[in-house]
């Protein structure tokens, strides 16, 4: 139910979006240039779809590994981090101050340093998912469940693993939520190392369709996009919420 | 067994007034002791104090032959990723298996300990959450509404039971019902608020197999309502 509710809300605005544009177009008489007529972008589409859908299979595969990195790195770092000590404060000042900084603008070193391979994609996908990330499991795990933890307390049997397990627990909807919401932004990390300079993938097509300003090949991408985004987090959800009915 | 408060003062930070001032308070042997008064004298913090759990007062706490006190309170939750009963299985010795299993039944919880917390009535919950302190063995083990929502009953029965079962421990149960602690409890502590410093009544302390004297029991609340005012 949750995947098919994500499909068709992205088909929706989808509608909505190329409604608008052809709107746009045929309202302001504007040429197949600019923007073209519904069966040139059909067409375009029947022509690209194949290259395309492997492109942007190529980019979930690099988002999703960038996307597990930074989970695996958010819940390190926020695990360390929602202790009341100086070091704790330390990892929660820092990642409050590196986050505000637009990753993005540091990519260019990044494909300075490391070219326009599989690393700089992926590093750039994981630093655009990983800061928010970050700072949701940095909050969730410095918040204490007192009204479960205190007996724990009292006794003397609370251990970090079980302090750990009642927050991840008591906030699982939380937790489901941000990770799925991560999704996109390490799908448009990774486009956006794509677009800047990698020499495959969904962000280097529309890079290609850019330049040679050909809209229908954008709106190909864009919807392949959109659509495999909202599998990719409808089957999240799906795990999530099956994780939740089973440990209910 | 001895508990010592002397001159206990406390404010909360960026409170105008005291919540308590001066107090001292004093229990001797092991046994029901209750705190008592409307919601917002005090109780909870005193008790808090006596626990450890508030360190920023005044005054002096001090205890002979009580090693470990724990506060607890009704509004406890189990973690949700099991059933009630391997959570308590999982936390106590396997020496207490036994008592584990008594009070259980004296609780009347047998029905539900395979539930999960979240699954339980508020009275069973509180039973619950209680059930796993007493079996840790507490000196001084502090219950904050700990049979709230609990009927009357069958918290007469949990009372004259843990006074049974455990009679070197020492409580002290927190209540706004008069007539239960006036019932059960021996030294009643009774809060009146910031202005007015907490008068002692003494209580019937009822076991199990006692009678209930009855005209003793009216003097003692009316003794209760007259200093609440």
């Amino acid at each position: 139910m949750l995947l098919f509710r994500r499909i068709y809300q992205f088909l929706i605005i989808y509608a909505l979006g190329i409604a608008f544009l052809l709107l746009l177009k045929y309202g302001l008489r504007l040429s197949d240039y600019v923007i073209p007529g519904p069966i040139e972008i059909w067409r375009i589409f029947g022509e690209v779809f194949r290259n395309y859908f492997g492109d942007v299979m190529n980019t979930l595969s690099v988002s999703v590994i960038g996307q597990i990195a930074s989970i695996c790195m958010a819940f390190f770092v926020g695990i360390l981090g929602r202790q009341t000590s100086w070091f704790g404060s330390f990892v929660k000042v820092a990642a409050y101050n590196i986050q505000a900084y637009p990753i993005v603008a540091i990519a260019p070193i990044i494909f300075i340093l490391l070219g326009d391979g599989f690393v700089s994609r992926l590093l750039i996908a994981a630093m655009i998912c990983y800061f928010p990330l970050l700072l949701s499991v940095l909050g969730i795990m410095s918040e204490p469940i007192d009204d479960i933890e205190h007996f724990y307390r009292v006794t003397g049997r609370m251990r970090w693993q079980l302090e750990i397990r009642i927050r991840a627990y008591e906030n699982l909807s939380k937790l489901t939520t941000v990770i799925s919401g991560s999704a996109t932004l390490a799908m448009a990390g990774t486009i956006v190392a794509e677009f800047i300079a990698a020499n495959e993938g969904i962000g280097y097509s529309i890079r290609v369709a850019l330049y040679q300003s050909d809209l229908s090949k954008v709106l190909a991408a864009l919807f392949l996009i959109g659509i495999t985004l909202s599998v990719y987090q409808g089957l999240l959800e799906l795990i999530g919420h099956y994780i939740k009915e089973k440990l209910k | 067994m001895r508990l010592f408060c002397h001159n206990i003062s406390f404010r909360y930070p960026n409170a105008e007034n005291d919540v308590f001032r001066n107090l001292s308070y004093q229990i001797s042997e092991p046994g029901f002791n209750a705190l008592f008064g409307p919601s917002g004298v005090g109780k909870t913090s005193f008790a808090r104090i006596i626990s450890g759990e508030i360190k920023n007062f005044s005054g002096e706490i001090s205890s002979q032959g009580i090693a470990r006190i724990a506060y607890s309170y009704n509004l406890e939750r189990l973690p949700g990723w099991s059933g009630v009963g391997t959570h308590i299985e999982q936390n106590i010795p396997p020496a207490q298996k036994r008592l584990k299993d008594e009070l259980i039944n004296v609780f009347g919880l047998e029905n539900c300990i395979h539930l999960r917390f979240s699954q339980l009535s508020m009275g069973q919950k509180n039973r619950v959450n209680l059930l796993r302190y007493l079996l840790e063995g507490f000196d001084l083990l502090i219950m904050d509404e700990s049979l709230a929502n609990v009927d009357e009953q069958t918290r007469e029965t949990i009372i004259l039971k843990i006074k049974e079962i455990f009679p070197e421990t020492l409580f002290l149960y927190i209540s706004h019902n008069v007539i239960e602690v006036s019932k059960f409890c021996k030294d009643i502590l009774v809060f009146r608020g910031h202005e007015k410093s907490p008068l002692m009544v003494r209580g019937q302390n009822l076991r199990a197999g006692q009678a209930l004297n009855q005209s003793v029991l009216d003097k003692t609340m009316l003794e209760i309502m007259n200093a609440s005012v």
